[in-house]
């Protein structure tokens, strides 16, 4: 091969150079020449949301409330169908054992064996942190996909730990969305998000979340913990530890009957 | 005759008659003290509520209730012409929803109360805001109370988050600027509120012209889609908190008015015991016993009447006195009840005369009760001072 190329004349040589350089160029594109405002960030979001919701999957995990003042830890096991949809039973501790929360579209009823009685959050108690957490009960409600209740743009690029991410700047489409307006660190090759910010409607920043230490399940990357912060107050934050995740698996119907919500 | 007698055996009776008027005496002032404060304490209520909240009642939208906090952005509205049309001086339009503020960064929930800067229908000291334009510019001036400042640690040019949702669900959140601290008279609207221009948070909540209710100085007939909430109403569990009061005075009244019908009792016990060789000197001169008994009764009557006098020199320079300092109620400023600062005692002539005639039929009767058994007695017995043994 490199007698063959010696062969060819020089002046051969050079037209070759510079035809093989523009090939190469052409096909390599994406990664040497893309500027950040080029990324469709739509496109973006939504490979984001492809690769954190599967039509059903289930979370054995943790809750880690730190309020400033002393830590509790929550165990729970979570079935999710879809966005809308969502099962939770509390296991630990002993005062938490065997509560109940069922969200079917906008509404989420809550069971405590204490009381055996279910109660409907509505309304404004949505609103309400959530078991003492960094997170309200309508934060778990959340049940619009990213992309679908965000038009994003690409605002900047930044390096967090070596590894560089697209700062995408999520605006609401629509009047009602709770945080009018996010920024998103997302890694464009993986299409995983690093973290978040949440602002509210006149731009102050209300809550950070860290997506942490992202593990391959299936075809799909997911955080092992994600980590909430109220930034209005200090030395609070809440850890959600994700022990075991299964997508895809078979959820009984009756999980999201309400004739659960019973001992 | 009778009369005559009557006085002259009461003032025989010396130091025992000083007693017994005394006793009934302080009976009635003490009566009259109580339940007059309890006027006053009512009185002062009423009025510091009517003042800064309740005016002469309350037009509000359909459904709003106080203590549903989580319904009350679900329960505002546009103000009806015919109330919109009303002079500022006898109307005041409140809107009502809730936040959150951030202290120290620390979460407490408020009462976020807008009214217009320019009502003058309800007496409450927010011309701090009246210098800030309508649109709001880099900090929402806000006003709070005392009570408020304290629980908070907030004080007069503080700076501090304040969260919200808008009429949308979207949530929001800006710096408030305390602007002034202010004393209320109704800890009602201190603790737990922060007080803004109508239309600025109006204008926060996405909420234009809307409002929870319209405090009017009088009824002005039905209005469409609000119900009106008459004074009494608003001030409900205050007046059954009174009526309450008002009742566990009885039980004040009644040991007080046993004192000094035993005091009376008793003394009548001894008058018949030790005169009764007068008694039977009486009866055997041919006064009938109805007629001793007259004279008996007669003297319970006259022991009424000097109370009455008595209690009237007490009671005028007491009362004088106290209207001069009154009540330090200012413990009360822990509680809801709508009084800080004194009260005054508050006269019904009615409740006055009405408590003398009881304490007077009192007297009277138990200063009978006990000569009664004259009636049976027997001269002879009675003359050896062996009648009653």
């Amino acid at each position: 091969m490199l007698n063959t190329i010696s062969k060819i004349p020089a002046q051969w040589k050079k037209t070759l150079f510079i035809l093989t350089f523009s090939f190469g160029a052409f096909f390599s594109w994406p990664v040497f020449f893309i500027s950040a405002e080029e990324i469709d960030a739509n496109a973006l979001v939504r490979a984001v949301d492809e690769n954190l919701w599967a039509t059903t999957k289930f979370i054995a995990g943790r809750l880690i409330i730190d309020n400033g003042r002393r830590v509790r830890t929550l165990k729970m096991d979570t079935w999710m169908q879809g966005v809308t949809r969502s099962y939770s039973v509390y296991k630990s501790p002993a005062r938490e054992k065997g509560t109940k929360m069922l969200k079917r579209d906008s509404k989420l009823w809550m069971y405590t064996p204490r009381t055996d009685r279910k109660l409907l959050i509505a309304g404004h108690l949505l609103r309400q942190s959530m078991m003492g957490s960094d997170l309200s009960y309508e934060d778990m409600m959340e049940d619009k996909k990213l992309s679908k209740a965000y038009n994003a743009m690409v605002d900047r690029r930044e390096t967090i730990e070596g590894k560089e991410y697209l700062v995408l700047h999520l605006i609401a489409n629509d009047k009602t969305t709770t945080y009018q307006s996010r920024l998103g660190w997302v890694d464009p090759e993986k299409k995983i998000v690093r973290k978040e910010e949440l602002y509210a409607k006149s731009g102050k920043l209300l809550k950070k979340v860290d997506y942490l230490d992202y593990r391959k399940i299936g075809n799909r990357l997911f955080p092992k913990k994600v980590i909430f912060r109220d930034t209005l107050k200090t030395n609070t934050q809440t850890t959600y530890v994700f022990d075991e995740i299964q997508f895809d698996v078979d959820i009984p119907k009756k999980y999201f009957s309400q004739s659960i919500l019973k001992r | 005759m009778l009369i005559q007698f009557a006085i002259k055996n009461f003032l025989r009776q010396g130091l025992r008659s000083i007693l017994n008027v005394l006793i009934t005496a302080i009976t009635i002032v003490t009566v009259i003290f109580n339940l007059s404060l309890l006027n006053g304490f009512q009185a002062r209520a009423t009025l510091n509520m009517v003042k800064t909240d309740v005016a002469g009642g309350h037009y509000r939208i359909a459904g709003f209730d106080l203590l549903s906090p989580t319904e009350w952005e679900d329960h505002t509205g546009l103000v009806p012409d015919s109330l919109k049309a009303l002079p500022e001086d006898q109307k005041a339009e409140t809107l009502i929803l809730q936040g959150q503020i951030f202290p120290n960064n620390r979460l407490y929930p408020v009462q976020m109360r807008g009214v217009g800067p320019g009502q003058e229908l309800l007496d409450l000291p927010l011309q701090g805001l009246k210098r800030f334009p309508e649109k709001i510019t880099d900090q929402i001036p806000v006003v709070i109370g005392t009570k408020m400042a304290e629980r908070t640690h907030l004080k007069q040019g503080d700076s501090v988050v304040l969260k919200w949702r808008d009429k949308f669900g979207a949530v929001d959140a800006r710096d408030i600027l305390v602007v002034d601290v202010v004393k209320l008279l109704n800890p009602r609207v201190d603790e737990g509120m922060v007080w803004l221009r109508l239309d600025h948070l109006q204008d926060m909540a996405r909420r234009e012209g809307e409002v929870s209710w319209v405090a009017v100085e009088l009824f002005q007939g039905p209005v469409p889609d609000m119900e009106f909430h008459s004074v009494d109403d608003l001030m409900k569990d205050l007046l059954i908190l009174l009526k309450n009061d008002r009742r566990n005075s009885i039980i004040l009244w009644i040991i007080l008015m046993f004192l000094a019908g035993i005091s009376v009792f008793n003394t009548q016990i001894l008058n018949v015991f030790k005169r009764q060789k007068e008694i039977g000197t009486l009866l055997a001169l041919g006064v009938e016993s109805k007629q001793v008994v007259r004279i008996f009764t007669w003297e319970g009557a006259v022991t009424a009447g000097i109370s009455v006098v008595v209690a009237g020199l007490i009671a005028v320079p007491l009362f004088m006195w106290f209207q001069t300092v009154g009540l330090d109620v200012s413990h009360l400023e822990e509680s809801t009840i709508p009084v800080r600062d004194a009260i005054f005692l508050e006269f019904n002539p009615f409740e006055i005369f009405y408590s003398i005639t009881v304490v007077v039929a009192l007297t009277i009767l138990v200063a009978w009760l006990p000569v009664r058994k004259i009636s049976h007695m027997d001269p002879t017995l009675a003359l050896r001072g062996k009648a009653i043994t």
